[in-house]
């Protein structure tokens, strides 16, 4: 069973510096989405169940082949790059296509593809579904547990008043939250051996690809602007009016 | 000069930091009062190879170098000195049977060691002597193919665990310092409760009892009378474990104080604003980075350099100078936290208590400035 991991690299979120409102982006060491490394934990787990072979599948810059050590590290058995720079900061509909193109050229052919929910950077939360449209295959999102039989996945998705238990015919586009699983910590062994792994590396070209096409520009990535509501309360009794007023309580 | 860290260094610092905020920060105050570390803490770090990071991979270990070990150490280190405490001294028994050991030997005792399932000591430390080796009363006597020991070994770190245990003896027939690899928990072998210290509570410190141990004659380590070397060298390698575990105790001071800063506030205002609280912070960024980068050039040394006088004298700087700089750092986070610091509630009080041990253990701080000076001045 061929298992591909299609995984994001974004810049390391806890060190990134907010000024005037905007994220500074330089300086700050890379990493992969932490949602995708939960799709990766999900495609390891199979992998320990089933004999899989698990594949990650990362589009972008050059310093993606470094950073996609990380996932080799946790378990993934190779990986398949496309690196060009124009890849850097592409928006969700190139990059969906890159994978789309990437994943058909595949010599193994994948079983089951998996995403995370939403990149840990701009969630956007498309690719997953992009890629499963323009390959015409079935897509489950929002899994928060998957069993996989022969041909078929059993996945539950975890919906916001209720959990869904849906089967689904291989091959399949299966996008997870980040609730289904714990990464686990690679390693020292499996750091030092991630970089002997198998890597495929192609450029946009060799996929007969046109990067140009960029659908969305974005005009402005500013940080939240939240303000204190200072509500004053007297008693414990409106505390909890309060707070439930808010829905933070008694839903 | 490069001073960015490759991936794998990089990856290894942020897997020792997982482990360390995930497992061992949310039960520090508890390894501080119980002083014991519970044991899937213990198995935890073996299954991530943290027990043999710079041992090479064909006796079990990750082959990593020091220059990684360091990296590790310095993130357990802030979350536990106690934890870092059994890291070090296990790395500084192994690294002298790693270094001195024959092939039988390492291949013998250090598998088990790199995945954590045994614990390995270093045994010098007597009652009546803890850094001169002719004051050594522990005695080995060679009957046949054996030899046995007898003495009281002092302050002994992970006495309590199973796994080997170098231990200096004095040969009785030519009177040499001589070392040897016992098991611990032979025949013969018996401990002390631990002794109840000051600080890094949750590593051990006990007193070995050696009565008529008898061990095979293939368990002398080096060569017959070559106890000083071995000593000299492993405790070298040992300081580059006190240096980056204080180096730990920096950088949680460093933290602990910042986040103080931003979050108590006076006036409405956070303390942070004030600044005497913003010189406390600059001292605490200047002291960390200052002694960060002692330590990690430490641990490349450690790997690189090949004259052990030459690394004796820049592990007794670095271990002198980054320890002090521990206590002084403690001293300033329980500045920044006022009477709260005084408090067990507060890490600042843990790591106020902890940040004295670097500088008394494994030669105190005096010592190692003999030896930097010894060095550069080519007298002794």
């Amino acid at each position: 069973m061929n298992i591909v991991v299609a995984m994001k690299q974004i810049p390391d979120l806890q060190q990134i510096r907010i000024r005037n409102r905007q994220p500074v982006f330089e300086d700050v060491p890379l990493t992969l989405g932490p949602i995708d490394k939960n799709a990766l934990e999900a495609a390891v787990a199979i992998k320990e169940q089933l004999e899989a072979q698990v594949t990650v599948l990362s589009a972008g810059d050059e310093n993606v082949e470094d950073t996609v050590k990380e996932a080799l590290a946790a378990g993934a058995d190779q990986c398949y790059l496309v690196l060009d720079d124009a890849l850097k900061n592409a928006e969700s509909s190139v990059t969906a296509e890159v994978l789309a193109a990437a994943l058909k050229q595949m010599e193994d052919k994948p079983d089951l593809i998996l995403f995370g929910e939403g990149s840990g950077d701009n969630y956007s939360g498309q690719v997953g579904s992009r890629v499963a449209a323009i390959l015409d295959l079935p897509q489950v999102g929002y899994a928060s547990a998957i069993e996989v039989g022969e041909g078929k996945a059993v996945v539950t998705r975890s919906l916001e008043n209720c959990e869904e238990v849906v089967e689904v015919t291989l091959p399949a586009v299966v996008t997870v939250i980040a609730g289904i699983n714990e990464p686990r910590i690679p390693s020292v062994s499996q750091i030092l051996k991630a970089g002997r792994k198998p890597k495929e590396i192609v450029e946009p070209d060799e996929l007969n690809l046109d990067l140009e096409n960029a659908k969305t520009d974005t005009l402005s990535n500013l940080a939240p602007e939240t303000q204190r509501k200072r509500v004053v309360v007297k008693s414990v009794d409106e505390l909890i009016q309060a707070l439930t007023s808010e829905a933070l309580i008694g839903r | 000069m490069d001073f960015n860290l490759s991936k794998e260094q990089e990856l290894i610092q942020r897997a020792a930091r997982e482990f360390a905020e995930k497992y061992i920060e949310p039960i520090g105050h508890q390894i501080d009062v119980e002083n014991s570390i519970p044991p899937e803490i213990i198995s935890g770090l073996g299954e991530l190879d943290m027990f043999g990071i710079p041992f090479a991979e064909e006796y079990g270990g990750a082959g990593s170098g020091y220059s990684s070990y360091v990296l590790a150490m310095e993130q357990f280190g802030s979350a536990s000195s106690g934890v870092a405490m059994i890291l070090s001294a296990h790395t500084l028994g192994l690294g002298a049977i790693s270094v001195f050991g024959t092939e039988e030997q390492k291949k013998k005792y250090m598998p088990k060691c790199c995945k954590g399932e045994h614990i390995a000591s270093f045994a010098f430390t007597e009652p009546g002597t803890g850094s001169d080796p002719k004051q050594i009363a522990t005695t080995a006597t060679k009957e046949g193919d054996f030899y046995i020991l007898n003495g009281t070994k002092r302050f002994i770190s992970n006495a309590g665990f199973p796994g080997p245990l170098v231990l200096m003896a004095k040969e009785t027939e030519s009177g040499r310092v001589t070392a040897f690899i016992v098991e611990k928990f032979c025949e013969g072998y018996s401990i002390s409760e631990p002794w109840e210290k000051i600080g890094m509570h949750g590593g051990p410190l006990l007193d070995i009892y050696l009565e008529n141990v008898k061990i095979p004659a293939e368990n002398l380590l080096g060569q017959s009378g070559f106890g000083y070397p071995i000593l000299q060298l492993g405790i070298s390698y040992g300081k580059v474990g006190v240096s980056s575990t204080a180096l730990g105790g920096l950088l949680a001071s460093y933290k602990e104080a910042v986040k103080y800063a931003k979050e108590k506030t006076h006036r409405d205002e956070p303390i942070g604003k004030f600044a005497t609280i913003k010189v406390a912070i600059a001292d605490l960024a200047e002291k960390y980075e200052a002694s960060k980068w002692l330590v990690y050039r430490l641990g490349y040394l450690a790997d690189t350099l090949k004259d052990p006088m030459q690394f004796a004298k820049e592990a007794a700087l670095a271990k002198d100078f980054v320890c002090e700089e521990m206590i002084n750092a403690s001293r300033i986070c329980m500045n920044v936290h006022g009477s709260y610091g005084l408090m067990k509630d507060y890490k600042a009080e843990r790591i106020y208590r902890d940040s004295i041990m670097g500088s008394q253990v494994e030669g105190v701080s005096d010592m190692q400035k003999m030896i930097v000076a010894g060095v550069i001045l080519g007298m002794k």
